[in-house]
């Protein structure tokens, strides 16, 4: 946490608690929009905590807030009453008679678990196919609650809750939700959920378990969004099944969206926008006098303002009112992400890798009939450094992504110190030593350099504390000459600069392995020797081993020890710099047959 | 046995209307990454028009044909005043915008219709039945299943053999290389929106024959359920789609034929829990769309 977090934070509970003051000192249906209001932003912060850092819009959540609703409603309704509306309530539930702290408890645990369940289907699927399954999660809920009508009585109003939502509850819920979402943000769950938004592979690569972070972030979201429900249930007293349906699912989506999801700031501005501007609209549905003309009464004005807000936002700005930005870096954004405790400035002494050695055998990789990899081996000890060349399509970056885990080899086995580490997804790879950059830049590319470093720094989080994978940023972010940009967003930085980031990311995951995929593409010269000469650098002060491929064959030649030539899928060569050079079926392979016999004239005469 | 191979027929029937839906929704997923929540009202649309040929006295064998042609001209509409805007944004942006369109629409029918449904004039012959032997089959039936399979024969040589058709199957693999080989992404759009709009009203005209009546939301659930499909299949996949169709079809008539009575009112949640347990076995799907896992590091 930094000293951002808090002041934002802060920010957002002097907005709410003012708010609060003067609707209370107003009364009247000041007091109940405001109520209304703070329940939305609840459900909205909620919604954000999942969708906001992972990107992945969700029509679920509205499900949980109906479970919520109606479960607390059961809890705290008094038992004479539920003999009579629903008398065939299952006991538990009919003798169930709860204070207003437990019912909501109680609720929150059960609406938390059922989410659990929930989440592992569809922490599975990625973007749009999530999606739907949370679409297809709403219209479930709906139908299990009109056909429970023993406990929900169906389609019909459900009612005898309680109203014990006043302004002062609402009020201490929504200050508590959306100091929750702030934190959780700004949290490691939030960075690396955000890093999995921006780039879901590259953050696999960098150690992140994206499916348990998705999964983590859905259910922290349904707790909130419950609360949402229980507050909502004991404000209206009575309510029906169409409550937790597609008409105000729309509109907390619509809240969510407008003002941008990315932020807990945009959750609250849109909140704010769409209460009033549905307040506003509210007022004509029914017709209005202007000026003495009747307006006719129209349907659902509501939700065609709400409608062309959207559309407005999405067309002018699709990130949202805010887009990326919470107030606070808005307004005060020389504020530094700094840590709040003591400086981390001290970089520890750079740790060598341990000995170790990773090596691949007869790994074969076939994308339906075209064999990209066919019963390739190769080793990579600690400290050395292996170059991995051969003509385009010949599977030097397929054999990468075999290696790292992010493809699923055909057949064929890899190792790690002896250790069989055949079929082992990504992420742990990461935390088992092997870490890579790519070849097209896949960097978090909403985040600032020091946060994409992080990232991976944060790894073995909470094993590794906060303060020393600073430490470990502090000290791949020297190593890459990146300190000076530390906080500049990474999409904004030069070419050079953002391949130099690529290298400091994997760094921070302390690899004992290191995989560089061109590195040195769109590089000039001066550019490329520069490099040479910090890769060097980090074999000395690191040790960790580096499997490089690059078409720069100068660099290659210089920088390795050995070199791994493959063409077609196969390794048609394998030995020092120089032999490789000079065989002929590595010359073949480049120039063609013709081309070959030029060269082997050339070198004879 | 009879009751089973009746419920089969009904299954392939509903199945195919959901095909043809998810099948839209596939093709404007595969080339746009859009999820289009105002497809069904592509298939409202189809409705009301089919309602006012049917007051205005239009034989249905013209109607049909001239409600389908309204639904690509709206689809054609739609794509150029909503959704061109937001073309190369997010799929959360798209999926936004979209809903936002659905939601508009519908409330322009409340107020611009009814918010009421509505009849619709049929043919008489749509509503007999064939028999053969204890099996009576519906003729909107045997339409239905007739139309589905030409349109799917249709479609599949369309996107085979024109230049357009596999224009936009490069597109739905790569846009940016299919741009890059000299196609233009206006047609290739606009041609994917012509034929989802031209599936949403056939099967607006196949739902609204067997059921005699139009209203604002009418098209709003089934597209819900070609969602549903379309992932079940495999997002993007247009085999998938089809497949995906076929199955919530079978899934949901068999359910209703055979879940004891205290279960039915369950019926949808359960379908559609088979449908996200059949996603936990396969994940991307009953056939995987072409470029799943395929992306470019």
């Amino acid at each position: 946490m930094t000293a951002r977090t808090w002041i934002g934070t802060g920010g957002y509970v002097f907005f709410l608690v003012a708010a609060a003051v003067i609707a209370a000192s107003i009364g009247g249906s000041i007091e109940r929009t405001l109520i209304v209001f703070f329940i939305s932003l609840i459900a909205v912060l909620g919604m954000g905590v999942y969708s906001g850092n992972s990107g992945i819009l969700s029509f679920g959540h509205l499900a949980f807030m109906g479970i919520a609703a109606y479960l607390s409603g059961i809890l705290t309704m008094p038992v004479a009453m539920k003999k009579v509306t629903l008398a065939n309530a299952p006991d538990f539930l009919a003798n169930a008679h709860l204070n207003f702290f437990s019912a909501t408890v109680v609720t929150v645990i059960f609406v938390m678990l059922v989410a659990l369940v929930v989440g592992i289907v569809i922490s599975r699927l990625d973007g749009s196919s999530a999606t739907i399954a949370t679409l297809g999660l709403l219209v479930i809920v709906h139908g299990v609650i009109i056909g429970a009508r023993d406990i929900t009585r169906g389609s019909q109003s459900f009612f005898g809750v309680p109203r014990w939502t006043d302004i002062t509850v609402a009020a201490g819920c929504a200050v508590l939700a959306i100091v929750i979402a702030r934190l959780f943000k700004d949290s490691v769950f939030g960075l690396k959920l955000r890093a999995s938004r921006d780039d879901q592979l590259a953050a696999g690569a960098m150690g992140v378990n994206v499916r348990m972070q998705r999964l983590i972030s859905w259910v922290i979201s349904a707790g909130l969004v419950a609360i949402a429900g229980v507050l909502l249930g004991h404000f209206l007293g009575a309510f029906s099944v169409k409550k937790f349906y597609f008409v105000d699912t729309f509109a907390l989506l619509a809240m969510l969206i407008v003002g941008g999801m990315a932020t807990v700031s945009g959750a609250l501005a849109g909140a704010v926008l769409i209460t009033l501007v549905s307040e506003l609209l509210r007022r004509i549905e029914g017709g209005i006098d202007v000026f003495g003309f009747q307006t006719p009464t129209l349907f659902g004005t509501t939700q065609i303002g709400i409608g062309l807000i959207i559309l407005l936002v999405m067309y002018k700005k699709a990130g949202g009112l805010l887009d990326r930005l919470e107030w606070d870096e808005i307004l005060l954004p020389r504020l530094a992400g700094r840590q709040t405790g003591p400086a981390a400035s001290v970089v520890e002494a750079p740790v060598v890798a341990l000995e170790g050695t990773l090596e691949a055998r007869e790994i074969t990789k076939a994308f339906d009939g075209l064999v990209a990899l066919d019963k390739v081996s190769l080793s990579l000890k600690s400290g050395e450094i292996v170059g991995l060349i051969g003509p385009n399509g010949s599977g030097k970056t397929t054999l990468l992504n075999v290696l790292s885990g992010m493809l699923p080899e055909t057949s064929g086995k890899s190792f790690i110190d002896g250790a069989d580490v055949t079929g082992t997804p990504a992420y742990r790879l990461g935390g088992m030593g092997v870490s890579r950059t790519f070849q097209n830049i896949r960097l978090f590319s909403s985040m600032s350099v020091r946060q994409n470093v992080s990232v991976s720094a944060l790894d073995k989080w909470p094993l590794t504390k906060g303060r020393a994978a600073g430490a470990i940023v502090d000290l791949a972010l020297q190593t890459m000459k990146l300190t000076e940009v530390s906080e500049v967003q990474a999409s904004t930085l030069s070419y050079g600069d953002q391949r130099r980031v690529e290298v400091a990311r994997a760094l921070a995951l302390n690899p004992r392995f290191l995989f560089l995929d061109e590195p040195a593409a769109g590089m000039n010269r001066e550019e490329t020797d520069a490099l040479l000469e910090d890769l060097k650098g980090l074999r000395e002060r690191f040790g960790m081993g580096i499997l490089i491929v690059d078409h720069d064959l100068p660099l290659i030649m210089k920088l390795c020890d050995r070199v791994v030539v493959l063409n077609e899928g196969h390794v048609i060569a394998e030995g020092a710099p120089q032999s490789v050079q000079k065989d002929p079926q590595v010359i073949e392979a480049y120039l063609g047959k013709k081309g070959s016999r030029q060269v082997a004239e050339i070198l004879t005469e | 046995m009879d009751v089973f191979i009746q419920q089969s027929i009904n299954a392939v029937s509903l199945g195919g209307t959901y095909a043809l839906l998810a099948l839209g929704l596939a093709i404007i997923f595969s080339i746009m990454g859009m999820i289009n929540f105002a497809h069904g009202e592509l298939m409202t649309i189809t409705g009301y028009a089919l309602m006012y040929c049917g007051l205005v006295g239009l034989p249905f064998v013209i109607a049909a044909p001239f409600a389908i042609l309204i639904a690509v001209v709206a689809a054609l509409l739609m794509e150029r005043i909503a959704f061109r805007p937001v073309r190369n944004s997010s799929g959360a942006t798209l999926l936004v915008t979209s809903f936002a369109v659905a939601v508009i629409l519908q409330t322009l029918f409340q107020n611009l219709v009814s918010p009421r449904s509505q009849a619709v004039i049929l043919p008489d012959m749509l509503a007999q039945s064939v028999h053969f032997g204890s099996l009576s089959i519906g003729i909107n039936q045997i339409l239905s299943i007739t139309i589905t399979l030409v349109i799917l024969v249709l479609l599949n040589w369309f996107l085979r053999h024109t230049i357009l058709g596999m224009a936009m199957r490069a597109a739905a693999e790569d846009f940016s290389i299919t741009r890059l080989m000299g196609v233009r992404a206006n047609a290739v759009i606009a041609g994917a929106f012509a034929i989802s709009g031209a599936l949403a009203g056939v099967a607006g005209v196949l739902w609204v024959a067997q059921r005699a009546s139009v209203d604002p939301l009418m098209g709003f659930i089934p597209v819900l359920k070609a969602f549903i499909a379309a992932i079940l299949g495999g997002l993007g996949s247009l085999t998938g789609a089809v497949a995906g169709g076929f199955a919530l079809g079978f899934i949901e008539i068999y359910l209703a034929a055979y879940l004891p009575d205290h279960i039915q009112p369950y019926r949808e949640a359960l379908a559609l829990g088979i449908v996200i347990f059949l996603l936990l076995l396969r994940p991307n799907g009953l056939v995987p769309a072409f470029n799943v896992g395929r992306e470019k590091v």
